[in-house]
């Protein structure tokens, strides 16, 4: 019943985020709005591994990073069509996933100590990018301009907004079905007590995997849309530690393993950055100042994150306690 | 019986109407008067990265683009609208390219008739990019990577010369002052930061210093920020080269610039590339012994100019540092509120017009009168600066030159 509800909030929310490019006429709102749902996929894409899979990353940029040079090297040197780089881009970032998660659950790393190593992976990577030539090096990539939907350009924030749209939702709704699922439970088994789902016959390594596949997969599918949105990539974009740092924020702050939190974190976030822009915009650093000021009091007054003050709301909209039941 | 044609009008009428026509001139006209007595202000969006790791360099180059506009103000603001004040749009890239094209978008609907951004190349690639999806014209007033406008945007221009022709010029004025020498130097070593601009730059001086007899020994690349360079330090004292060659920016630039010093690293030269703190007046002052006899290919002002000296000492009695970034950005929102005073508009169009037409030469820099072709002024150079008894002297080209390069670099001792 819960899981039905989630749905249908779900759908609901969705439909009226898709009323956007109707309702909003200027641009730039149009681009916050764009950013947002950018950042919840990014956010959501590491909740699936941290939040409901309890195991935290520090280097999703890994995942992004590879999804953003796969379609950019694709177009670029090969030809291929953006549209179908995007699948090869989720690809390939699920493959560095599937490499990241084997050498690190093969051995029994956890906690801090996979945390470490993700951070690791990608910097690696970006040094990696940094050195070879197919990557540009230092110099980054360039993808040409030309507005075309055909090679995923828009002439305007429209068509990139039904983009990221469709992204998120089809990543909204995989995590929904990871609420409902048996391998949703086992995940969450595996969160709450390792040993345990073990005892009780959960292969807790292809568990593990399977969630950094997912994870690694949409963050994959966000590096295409930036590199397609931007069209300009270098090494500290792709791999620096930012793009890390944005997704595991954003879910803290909105609620980890609950799927509306990225969503949540990703619009107070922006919305936040954005109000304290125009009215001290003219005061350096104040913006960063309150985001920091937000997250310390996240962390010692709201644990679960803003969700959580919907309070008995929060189980509809899923809460960690919701989705446990 | 009152006789009457379709054209005549009644006494009364005529009162009556005269009486509405006055009244609605009083409702509506003197404000209307007003108006053009204060015309709108003529808003410039400026986006810098006035937070992050380059915080210093964007926050020169939005005091010197503030610079600009008070001093444009002062002198009676874009005549030919009236009189209009420019007012400035400030925002803050943080460094970081999306949020430097989310920022531009923000200005652009708050109604900025031109922007001015975004020193990086990386962040001045996201900004023109957003700012061409409306048209809006875009004067870039640092970015140096040439793809910035190679890329067929129209609503782009750039003041100040892009890196392949300030390594271009590197080179040249190298081998001049080499040979002049009886070229003692015959080996390098390149130093680099990691990103579009240090490794841009270090490719193309990797291309070209063979072919004028230099020998490029090694290639270092180091991240940003990087905050210990002994290592670096040390390969340099393996490998002896001539000539160390540093591309990175300010910070940096002097943490390199004071290991060297330190670590008694000696070679004929330190000849830098758009280096981040050689032609840097507050490195010069807070760090002498490191500085003196470096040489830099940047961009630096006309030390023959009485315009460029009358600003050097407007920034200096505000307690501000003249960097090249803030003559880049001051120069930057000039070249567009001139562009906007002869279009006499700020219609997008006409400004972006006025810009490709613009033959403006009230600079104060080295690069004659404007002529932009594909949004890139070429009359922009750098000239070659090198650090002597403490002043940043201009020594190439000899037309500019305010003092003879010393070359090869006394021994420190």
């Amino acid at each position: 019943m819960i899981n039905r509800n989630q749905l249908l909030t779900l759908l609901i929310v969705f439909a009226i985020i898709g009323t956007a490019p109707f309702l909003i006429t200027r641009e730039s709102t149009l681009n916050t709005v764009i950013l947002i749902l950018y950042v919840a996929l990014l956010g959501q894409a590491w909740n699936i591994l941290g939040g409901y899979g309890g195991q935290f990353s520090f280097g999703h940029a890994a995942f992004f990073g590879t999804g953003a040079y796969s379609v950019a090297v694709l177009q670029l040197q090969y030809g291929i069509n953006p549209w179908i780089g995007l699948f090869i881009g989720g690809l390939l970032a699920m493959g560095v996933a599937l490499f990241i998660g084997f050498a690190s659950f093969r051995y029994g790393l956890r906690g801090s100590y996979f945390a470490l190593v993700t951070l690791a992976f990608a910097e690696v990577l970006r040094i990696l990018s940094n050195s070879v030539s197919f990557t540009g090096g230092g110099v980054g990539i360039l993808i040409p301009l030309s507005r075309d939907p055909a090679n995923m350009q828009f002439a305007n924030n429209v068509g990139y907004f039904w983009l990221i749209w469709a992204l998120c939702l089809a990543c909204f709704l995989t995590v929904w079905w990871l609420g409902r699922s048996r391998f949703g439970a086992w995940l969450q088994a595996v969160r709450d007590n390792e040993d345990a789902a073990r005892a009780l016959g959960v292969d807790v390594f292809a568990t593990k995997m399977k969630a950094a596949a997912l994870s690694g997969f949409f963050s994959g599918l966000a590096g295409v849309f930036y590199a397609q949105f931007y069209l300009y990539l270098d090494p500290a974009i792709a791999y620096g530690s930012a793009v890390s740092i944005e997704s595991l924020l954003v879910p803290i702050i909105g609620g980890m393993g609950t799927l509306f939190g990225p969503l949540i974190g990703a619009a107070v976030t922006h919305l936040l950055a954005e109000t304290t822009r125009h009215f001290v915009g003219d005061v350096p650093g104040i913006a960063l100042a309150i985001y920091g000021l937000l997250l310390i009091l996240v962390v010692m007054f709201l644990p679960r994150g803003l969700i959580s003050i919907f309070g008995r709301i929060g189980g509809l909209f899923g809460s960690r306690r919701a989705a446990d039941a | 019986m009152t006789k009457t044609t379709p054209f005549s009008i009644k006494r009364r009428t005529f009162i009556a109407g005269s009486g509405a026509a006055a009244l609605a001139a009083g409702v509506t006209g003197f404000p209307a008067v007003l108006r053009a007595q204060a015309p709108d202000p003529v808003r410039i969006g400026l986006v810098h990265p006035v937070t992050g790791f380059i915080a210093f360099s964007g926050t020169q180059c939005r005091a010197g683009a503030e610079m600009a506009i008070a001093d444009i103000n002062a002198a009676g603001g874009i005549q030919s609208l009236g009189g209009a004040q420019l007012e400035a749009m400030l925002a803050d890239s943080q460094g970081r390219p999306e949020l430097g094209a989310s920022e531009t978008a923000r200005l652009i609907e708050g109604g900025a008739a031109g922007i001015v951004a975004g020193f990086s190349s990386a962040i001045s690639l996201a900004t023109t990019q957003e700012a061409a999806k409306t048209n809006t014209p875009h004067v870039v007033d640092v970015g140096v990577a040439d793809d910035i406008v190679n890329r067929g945007l129209t609503n782009t221009f750039r003041f100040a010369p892009g890196y392949g022709a300030v390594a271009q010029s590197a080179v040249a004025r190298l081998d001049e002052i080499n040979k002049a020498a009886n070229s003692p130097a015959k080996t390098a070593v390149i130093i680099h930061e990691e990103s579009l601009f240090g490794t841009g730059t270090a490719n193309l001086m990797s291309e070209e210093l063979p072919k004028i007899g230099i020998e490029v020994l090694s290639v270092i690349r180091h991240a940003n920020p990087t905050r210990d360079f002994t290592n670096i330090a040390l390969q340099l004292r393996s490998l002896q080269p001539d000539l160390i060659i540093p591309a990175n920016y300010y910070n940096e630039y002097v943490l390199l610039a004071r290991t060297l010093r330190q670590q008694r690293i000696e070679a004929k030269g330190i000849y830098s590339v758009l280096g981040g703190a050689a032609s840097n007046v507050q490195f010069v002052q807070e760090f002498p012994e490191a500085a003196e006899f470096i040489m830099d290919c940047n961009h630096w002002y006309d030390p023959n100019s009485e315009v460029a000296l009358q600003r050097r000492a407007a920034a200096e009695a505000k307690n501000l540092f003249y960097t090249y970034e803030v003559f880049c950005a001051y120069n930057a929102v000039a070249f567009l509120a001139d562009a906007i005073e002869r279009a006499g508009s700020t219609e997008k169009e006409a400004v972006i017009e006025a810009l490709n037409g613009s033959t403006w030469d009230n600079h104060g820099m080295p690069y004659g009168p404007t002529e932009i072709v594909n949004g890139q002024n070429q009359g922009a150079q750098a000239v070659n600066t090198q650090v002597q008894n403490g002043k940043i002297e201009v020594v190439l080209p000899a037309e500019f030159a305010s003092a003879e390069a010393v070359f090869p670099m006394p021994s420190a001792g």
